[in-house]
């Protein structure tokens, strides 16, 4: 009887604060999968608010603007995802073996990651810009001619992984380099006994024990990754023709730039679900990580 | 009743009133409203308020991107809201707002459409009916350096050769630049191109007709003169105007295409590098068609949930007289929409641009489809376009794709049965 008392007080106080999760979470997400089920094109009011069921659905699937930026943003993600685990791995070891201005060292590298992605996009636009950009001239320093990177639909996307990944690896090596200081020390003075050499060291002890910040880093990167943005809005809009246009660029046209907002929600939708189950997929095999981890 | 509900109507009835006695309504004008623009449209604000004692105008300012302005006026109207009453559109945008029912028919008011140029009228007409008044107008002119090139060229493959010879022979580094970055300029830059072949984006019934064979080659030469001719630098598909301005300005280009505001600023000699030594015409035609210039400018029009259309009417009255559009081209360098006006030693006196010369191209002016999906299909065609010139698909399949699209968007809108 107390208990359900107890229970029902605990109700009551969180209400509040379930109540605004349901305002600024649940009900705009709700709204959104509704609107997805209308035509509600604001730049032709004359057709009205029509209920057009999965209609939105049905053309996403024969919409080839979408599936090409689909296709995009995975390969982006995983070709950004494996750079920022490489180079933050690498990072996270040296940060781990500096010994002197630790604070320091450790302050200049997660500098990076401190700037907003905007005003790093905005940069490395500059040093990307044809003619007069820094790359353009540091290259021709070394006699070769530079491609005019943003209007040439592969070499747009060299700023674009550089700039993510120059902007990202510092909180990979950092996730990373929390999960090194958790490695217990005396497993490597008994390899040392054992007379392992340090390729096998990181071979055998360091690369396995780290698998579940590797795992949390590579799935929180992937998540981001997945819905890039800003880098590619400042640097390229989705140019040159929509050679570099990402899910979410193409969404953010659609919806407040044409002001479909049936057909832009259902992208919405769309690219919430994918996420979604990303995140579900991730989870899984990191909980599976961590319990063989646990094992050994 | 009770007592307490009836001092509660007792208030609401008092509020009306109080409501009521607060003096005229406010009519409010939305539209450009910084730097120059700024000043001209406050000053004539201020002088129609001396005029109509009786009718309050405020400014209400709105953002200067066209694109953040165009989202900002869909919003409004969309949710029916009856001010602000006097819209300055963008050229392109009246036949959206006028299917849309957002913008009043003007007809009834008689307005003087012959004292305006022809084609400025045509661009605020919708299904029969008149829903804007053009304010000023933009043509697209090709600047030449005269000391390079004394004589304006007579077509396109002229322009090549001359451009190719002043890089050759002066080490100027760009022969013609001109705006491609994929965005509404571009489309404009093409619309010339397409015009010098003998092409059109849509036919004057509103069909699709851009996957021509003249638009192929209009397009085809535009990449040419990246690619093969080597003129134009492929740094401009990540230029607008201003990168092309200051290209010129610094005495970088033999031809650029741009707009007329860049003259005031190229004749400026404190940043200008070529003062005096530039002039400008229209673009040239090339074999096939004629020269053209793209139409830019603003229209005035009163929105349709307006709660005092005739008064909105009267501001737009007064800021089209000619005395105010010579204060706007004296101030901001905008040309009058009153072919009258091009006949005065005052606006002479106005433009830095010698007149004849600014109504030599004004007489080429060519508006964008007029329909309103334009937006819809200027974006379907910048991405074509774009992807041509960066050289990741041929002129002809991409605008077929682009024709194709165009013509599903039309169908869409419904649009495509009513003007067949």
């Amino acid at each position: 009887m107390k208990e359900s008392r107890e229970e029902r007080l605990g109700w009551a106080l969180a209400f509040p604060a379930l109540g605004i999760v349901a305002l600024i979470a649940v009900f705009p997400m709700l709204w959104t999968l509704w609107e997805s089920l209308h035509l509600d094109d604001l730049r032709m009011p004359w057709l009205g608010r029509p209920f057009v069921g999965w209609g939105n659905y049905v053309e996403v699937t024969s919409d080839a603007r979408f599936w090409n930026a689909l296709g995009r943003t995975t390969l982006f993600a995983v070709v950004t995802v494996a750079l920022e685990l490489g180079a933050g791995l690498v990072l996270a070891l040296l940060l781990d073996r500096i010994v002197r201005a630790r604070g320091i060292v450790r302050t200049i590298v997660i500098l990076p990651w401190a700037i907003p992605t905007v005003v790093a996009a905005l940069v490395w636009r500059f040093i990307f810009e044809s003619p007069g950009g820094l790359a353009t001239a540091a290259l021709a320093e070394v006699g070769v001619a530079a491609p005019t990177w943003f209007a040439d639909e592969l070499a747009a996307w060299v700023p674009l992984v550089l700039a993510d990944v120059w902007k990202t690896t510092p909180f990979v090596a950092l996730l990373l380099l929390a999960g090194l200081q958790n490695i217990d020390r005396s497993l490597y003075e008994a390899a040392d006994v054992d007379g392992a050499g340090p390729w096998q060291q990181f071979i055998n002890i360091t690369l396995p024990l780290l698998k579940p910040a590797v795992l949390v880093a590579a799935l929180f990167r992937a998540l981001d990754a997945f819905r890039v943005f800003d880098v590619v809005f400042v640097m390229t809009g989705g140019g040159p023709g929509t050679a570099t246009e990402t899910v979410a660029m193409y969404t953010f046209s659609t919806l407040l730039q044409h002001l479909r907002f049936g057909y832009g929600s259902a992208l919405s939708v769309i690219a919430f679900v994918l996420a979604f189950a990303l995140a579900l997929f991730g989870l899984r095999v990191f909980g599976a990580g961590a319990l063989r981890s646990r094992d050994a | 009743m009770t007592s307490a509900l009836r001092s509660l109507v007792a208030l609401g009835a008092l509020i009306q009133v109080l409501g009521c006695s607060a003096g005229p309504a406010v009519l409010t004008f939305s539209g450009s409203s910084v730097g120059r623009e700024g000043d001209v449209i406050t000053r004539q604000l201020e002088r129609f308020a001396r005029v109509h004692p009786e009718i309050t105008v405020e400014l209400r300012p709105t953002p200067d991107a066209a694109d953040q302005r165009h989202q900002l006026f869909v919003q409004w109207l969309n949710a029916r809201a009856p001010d602000p009453d006097v819209l300055q559109l963008d050229v392109v945008w009246t036949p959206e707002f006028a299917a849309a029912r957002w913008i009043a028919d003007l007809n009834r008011f008689h307005p003087p459409t012959d004292s305006f140029f022809a084609t400025a009228i045509a661009a605020n007409r919708w299904s029969g009916a008149l829903y804007s008044l053009p304010w000023f107008i933009d043509v697209g002119m090709l600047y030449r350096r005269t000391d390079l090139v004394p004589r304006a060229p007579e077509d396109l493959q002229t322009l090549v050769r001359l451009a190719k010879d002043a890089q050759r022979e002066h080490g100027v580094p760009f022969g013609f630049v001109w705006q491609g970055a994929r965005y509404e300029g571009l489309v404009t830059v093409f619309l010339e191109h397409l015009g010098a072949f003998g092409g059109a984006i849509l036919d004057d019934a509103g069909r699709v007709v851009v996957d021509s064979a003249a638009a192929e080659r209009a397009l085809g030469f535009m990449r040419d003169t990246i690619y093969a001719d080597a003129i134009v630098p492929p740094a401009v598909l990540t230029w607008q105007e201003e990168q092309t301005r200051l290209a010129f300005e610094s005495g970088q280009a033999v031809f650029m295409r741009n707009w007329p505001y860049a003259y005031t600023l190229l004749d400026d000699t404190s940043q200008s590098r070529v003062t005096g030594r530039f002039a400008v015409t229209s673009m040239p035609p090339a074999q096939g068609g004629k020269a053209t210039a793209a139409l830019g400018g603003s229209a005035l029009a009163i929105n349709a949930f307006s709660e005092q259309p005739d008064a909105a009417y009267a501001l737009i009255d007064y800021l089209l007289r000619p005395e105010q559009m010579l204060e706007r081209a004296r101030i901001a360098g905008q040309y009058p929409t009153r072919p009258a006006l091009y006949e005065s030693a005052a606006l002479a006196d106005a433009l830095t641009i010698p007149v004849d010369q600014a109504l030599e191209v004004i007489q080429r002016a060519t508006p964008r489809p007029i329909t309103p999906v334009y937006s819809q299909l200027s974006d379907i065609l910048q991405i074509s376009i774009h992807r041509v010139l960066t050289r990741q698909q041929e002129p002809g399949p991409a605008l077929r794709e682009a024709a194709a699209a165009m013509r599903a968007l039309l169908a869409r809108a419904g649009l495509a049965a009513r003007t067949s």
